[in-house]
């Protein structure tokens, strides 16, 4: 039952890019601009403690002196940080206890994207987070998981009710200063989910993250922290779609993953931000900072991400292996349509002894797009026994597109060993061939033929959204072939 | 030359090889001309001072400083459809520049020695004319000094190169290679090795499908020890509509002991379609099983371990076709080896 | 069933096929028989319509329909089977994937129900028994890392679950040992209804052996030079194509 139901959520995330309406509804917003005065508007909107305001104030003002990075291979207009909105918020929502005074207007929003917030229509196996551009609007199954001790609440929530926690591990993983876009985010972060699951606690229930972005000309800044104390174990899956518009919309995001002694994570992301029209025209320009660190002994961290949305998309979910025996996994298909660009991949650091980490990327370039693995394997002297493999293909819809692949391998012990491959092909004529003499049309094909391509990858997510992952995947390339 | 500005580890393509750390500016520019033994070793091969057009390019951050201050240098040319085979050294370093020209249809095989022991920054451009062939075979002794020697070689149609690279580093040894394949059935094939002790030995090259169809192979073999860093950074790009282009690479490091570094980054940038390109690359330390194996059968350890490292090495240096040639880069892999050992 | 007349086909600008012309009705089995470069294969694509192959001039109607004018998976949907002589690879889809998306692709495409998982795995279940198709290979990547064999009897296995109207089996028989082609050919016989043709390509009479054929014609150079009964097979196999061929022309 539940698997059909979820089937059917992600089943609405596969059609063609038909969530992009735009709810309409009263907001409240910053000023526009960025200043201290607009990091100080979004505290006190949240109600935040002093500590909070003074983290973020600290984060703007190292942001103030820092430069945009250029490495990366993706080519866009200068962003101007003062002509945006930083916060968004539904006028009605904040401080809801209940879904029963949840905006009626917000639910309907959730129900089109095929996300239902109440709770006797839920799918009984996950839980939502709701996050409606700058705040959390609904929490489902909140009660079940405090009986399991596992809290699932936004992040400005846990700021005030856990905020132990949250200082202890806040910018423990991604510190302030990491890079121009985490700082940015630390300065501006407006909502986001906070996850902990206790010592010993295999969280009973999928937790996910359903990001909206809806007001426009605003940035979406959210805010992740999960911690998997010392045995536990938690899968989190987000989901994330924007209205279609003209304009470019900045989501410039954090996550941040901790795993304690034998503690493992499995965080998956299907990212179906608006990619913009065929001819390259809005879109998000997704740039985010997602790391886990496998703190403790025998803990595992595995990242799974489908991203077949936005304009943009700069992202390397990573994993520091600090922890002796520690795994981190890196599954991703990245699709760049139309006039998309993609530059995405990995970084892991190997620290500890016996630590292991695969890498397994399915990059797929069509039209005029460019898609660029950039990953980094690095061995530092300490870490005995680590082991690494990476596979790394491309696959080429069209001649005009562009397929990249750039890893760095860096290994500083003599016992480490690490291997890396990599291939670039196009969809041959024989098999698209193949499929059409047994009756299946041109676009059919091509999907079978990619999804093929990308089993290794998809079989990684929770199944029941493996199967409509299939689908978007075969969507995001409509009009590729032909 | 007025701003002279040293590449750093921040710049992307210097990242592994941190210049600005190892000399300063002022050194570079106050280097002398470097100075070559040139000698024609059989055949038609001409040679001469510069003449004042020469192809150039594209090199590297390094060699353009080379190019900015050298006006002389060696000029090999190897007439249509001849034959030759030469031997150049660099005997002593500063900055320089070499020009070689094969025209249609000849043949040269080049062997490149370096002695300089001193700083060098040297600029070479190779035009290989349409089905002409080269065969460049060089191999630089370890030294403590920074050297600097890039190569741009470019391919005309149904032309071929091979080249064998052996370097047994400096304290910051980086050899660029620009490979232009810009004739239809053009191929190059690279191969280098390097058995490092304690020494920084940087091997990059860019090689550039610009039509179809073309091919290139490369194959990098490290063996490190000590402080060693061995580098190689290996980009292959295939130009739009360069459709039949194939390309492979296989970079393969060595790691013995816990002070040594390999670094590799085989690159792809692919902008055509109709390819076949394929990179591999591992890093990893000496097969267990075979040293014990070897063990079980009576050869002392020391011993096991060098026949297991010629036997890593072998298939990038075995494919030197000039069997003098190939003896004499296997007398001085093997002298390396034996201090690794 | 089928009608070619006068048939002229180019590739990449050179003419393969320079006036072929073919009668098959409903109910028979015919075999072109044919040197290498005789044009045997580019008949075989031509009529499944694959991209490259020019029609110059001459015709082609299957069912009374002007066959040219349709796409190759509208001629799928409307019974037109080619086993290929080499089945293509496709990595990562497994074959009981492959075989669903394309039957119900099929049954769409004729207005007709899909089936559900259960439905095409009982079906496919079935078929695979009769040919001794193992169900671990149904399991496995379509036909990646398949011997020879079990390629071409998975595209019978794929003929029998589709009932077309028209069969083409293109060199079938290449690659089989004798059990295989006597399995294979089982198959192909069990599939001989009065509302259904074969066309059966092979360059060796082996096969015809085990699939009688009707007629038998004989391709060279882009034309049938020779038409007769079964028994040609045996007269061709017995004195080689060079001399029947010259006795021909």
């Amino acid at each position: 039952m539940a698997a059909i139901e979820t089937r059917e959520k992600v089943a609405a995330l596969g059609e063609k890019y038909k969530y992009g309406f735009v709810t309409d509804i009263e907001m409240e917003r910053a000023p526009k601009g960025l200043n201290e005065d607009t990091v100080r508007f979004i505290s006190g909107r949240k109600d935040e403690p002093a500590w909070m305001l003074d983290w973020r104030l600290g984060a703007f003002r190292r942001w103030v002196e820092m430069r945009e990075p250029t490495w990366a291979r993706v080519r866009y207009p200068k962003i101007d940080y003062q002509n945006a909105y930083y916060y968004a918020a539904p006028k009605r929502t904040p401080q809801k206890q209940s879904l029963e005074e949840v905006d009626p207007k917000l639910l309907e929003t959730y129900n089109k994207l095929g996300i239902p917030l109440s709770e006797q229509k839920l799918l009984a196996g996950v839980a939502v987070d709701a996050v409606f551009d700058s705040v959390s609007v609904a929490t489902t199954f909140k009660q079940k998981l405090n009986e399991a001790g596992v809290i699932f609440c936004p992040i400005s929530e846990a700021i005030r009710d856990h905020a132990d926690l949250v200082r202890k591990y806040l910018g423990s993983v991604v510190p302030v200063t990491d890079n121009f876009f985490a700082t940015l985010n630390s300065a501006v972060f407006s909502d986001g989910t906070f996850v902990y699951v206790p010592k010993g606690v295999r969280c009973p229930m999928e937790l996910s993250t359903y990001f909206r972005i809806n007001a426009s000309e605003t940035g979406q800044f959210e805010r992740t922290l999960i911690i998997a104390d010392e045995g536990s174990y938690v899968s989190y899956l987000e989901g994330c779609t924007a209205p279609k518009r003209d304009e470019n919309q900045l989501h410039a995001a954090v996550v941040e993953l901790v795993a304690l002694d034998g503690a493992e994570i499995k965080y998956s992301t299907v990212q179906n931000w608006y990619p913009g029209d065929e001819n390259g025209l809005g879109g998000i320009y997704n740039f985010v900072t997602k790391r886990g660190d496998c703190r403790g002994r025998d803990s595992k961290i595995s990242w799974t991400q489908v991203e077949t949305g936005s304009a943009i998309t700069w992202k390397y979910p990573s994993c520091i292996l600090r922890g002796e025996n520690s795994v981190g996994e890196f599954y991703s298909i990245a699709i760049a349509n139309h006039f998309q660009q993609a530059d995405t991949g990995t970084k892991m650091l190997h620290l500890g002894r016996n630590t292991r980490s695969r890498i397994i990327s399915k990059g797929i370039s069509a039209g005029r797009a460019q898609n660029t693995y950039r990953g980094l394997v690095s061995v530092h002297a300490k870490a005995a026994n680590a082991r690494n493999y990476t596979q790394c293909d491309s696959l080429l819809i069209g001649h005009e597109c562009g397929a990249h692949t750039v890893p760095y391998i860096e290994s500083r012990n003599s016992t480490a060993r690490v291997e890396h491959e990599a291939t670039t092909s196009k969809i041959a004529d024989d098999q698209l061939f193949y499929c059409l003499q047994r009756g299946i049309g041109q676009e059919e094909a091509v999907a079978l033929i990619v999804n093929g391509f990308c089993k290794e990858v998809l079989q990684q997510l929770p199944m029941e959204f493996a199967v409509e992952a299939q689908k978007l995947v075969g969507i995001s390339l409509e009009g590729s072939v032909g | 030359m007025s701003a002279l500005v040293l590449p750093n580890r921040r710049v992307e393509d210097w990242k592994y090889s941190d210049v600005a750390n190892v000399i300063d500016a002022a050194s570079v520019a106050a280097a002398p001309a470097a100075k070559w033994s040139i000698a024609s070793v059989s055949g038609a091969t001409e040679i001469g001072d510069l003449p004042a057009i020469t192809p150039r390019g594209p090199h590297g951050a390094m060699a353009e400083f080379a190019l900015a201050s050298a006006n002389s240098g060696p000029y090999v040319r190897v007439p249509k459809g001849r034959c030759g085979e030469l031997r150049l050294d660099l005997v002593s370093g500063g900055y320089g520049r070499a020009v070689i020209v094969i025209e249609e249809g000849g043949q040269l095989v080049l062997h490149e020695k370096v002695t300089a022991e001193d700083l060098a920054n040297i600029a070479v451009d190779i035009v290989v004319g349409r089905g002409a062939r080269l065969t460049h075979v060089r191999h630089a002794a370890t030294n403590d000094a920074a050297q600097f020697v890039d190569y741009a070689v470019r391919l005309v149609e149904g032309s071929g190169y091979r080249s064998h690279f052996a370097n047994f580093g400096g304290r910051l040894s980086r050899v660029e290679l620009h490979v232009l394949l810009e004739g239809e059935g053009a191929e190059a094939n690279l191969s280098g090795v390097g058995a490092l002790d304690g020494a920084h030995a940087d091997l990059t090259t860019h090689v550039t499908h610009a039509v179809g169809p073309t091919r290139s192979t490369q194959l990098v073999k490290y063996v490190a020890g000590g402080r060693a860093r061995g580098v190689y950074q290996g980009k292959v790009t295939v130009a739009p509509g360069a459709n039949g282009s194939d390309s492979s690479q296989t970079a393969k490091g060595l790691l013995l002991g816990d002070r040594a570094e390999i670094d590799l980054k085989p690159e792809l940038e692919i902008l055509a379609d109709d390819v076949k390109c394929a990179h591999g690359a591992a890093v990893g330390d000496l097969d267990m099983d075979s040293l014990f194996y070897l063990r079980t059968r009576g050869v002392p350890e020391s011993e096991a371990r060098a026949i297991l490292m010629r036997a890593f090495l072998a298939d990038a240096v075995d494919d030197i076709v000039d069997e003098a040639l190939r003896a004499e880069v296997w007398r001085a892999v093997d002298a390396a080896l034996e201090k690794l050992s | 069933m089928l009608e070619i007349k006068d048939l002229h086909v180019a590739v990449s600008g050179k003419e393969i096929l320079k006036g072929l012309t073919l009668s098959i009705g409903s109910g028979e089995a015919h075999a072109i028989m044919g040197p290498n470069g005789s044009g045997k294969s580019t008949l075989s694509y031509v009529l499944a319509g694959r991209a490259g192959y020019e029609i110059t001039s001459g015709s082609i109607r299957y069912r009374g329909e002007d066959l040219t004018a349709l796409a190759p998976e509208e001629r799928a949907a409307k019974g037109i089977f080619l086993a290929m002589q080499y089945p293509v690879e496709i990595p990562g889809v497994t074959t009981l994937t492959f075989l669903k998306t394309a039957l119900n692709a099929q049954r769409r495409a004729r207005g007709e129900s899909e089936l559900d998982a259960v439905s095409v795995l009982k079906l496919v279940r079935a078929k695979a028994a009769e040919l001794k198709v193992p169900e671990d290979m149904l399991r496995r990547a379509l036909n990646v890392g398949f011997s020879g064999g079990e390629k071409k009897r998975l595209e019978i296995l794929q003929m029998a679950l589709f009932e077309p109207k028209l069969a083409i089996l293109d060199e079938t028989d290449s690659g089989l040992d004798i059990d295989a082609l006597k399995l294979v050919a089982e198959g192909v016989n069990a599939l001989r209804t009065p509302d259904r043709a074969m066309l059966v390509i092979t360059h060796y009479q082996r096969l015809l052996n085990y699939i009688v054929p009707d007629k038998v014609h004989v391709l060279s150079r882009g034309r049938i030079v020779k038409e007769g009964g079964k028994e040609l097979a045996l007269e061709l196999e017995a004195r080689g194509y060079e001399e029947i061929v010259k006795d021909a022309a």
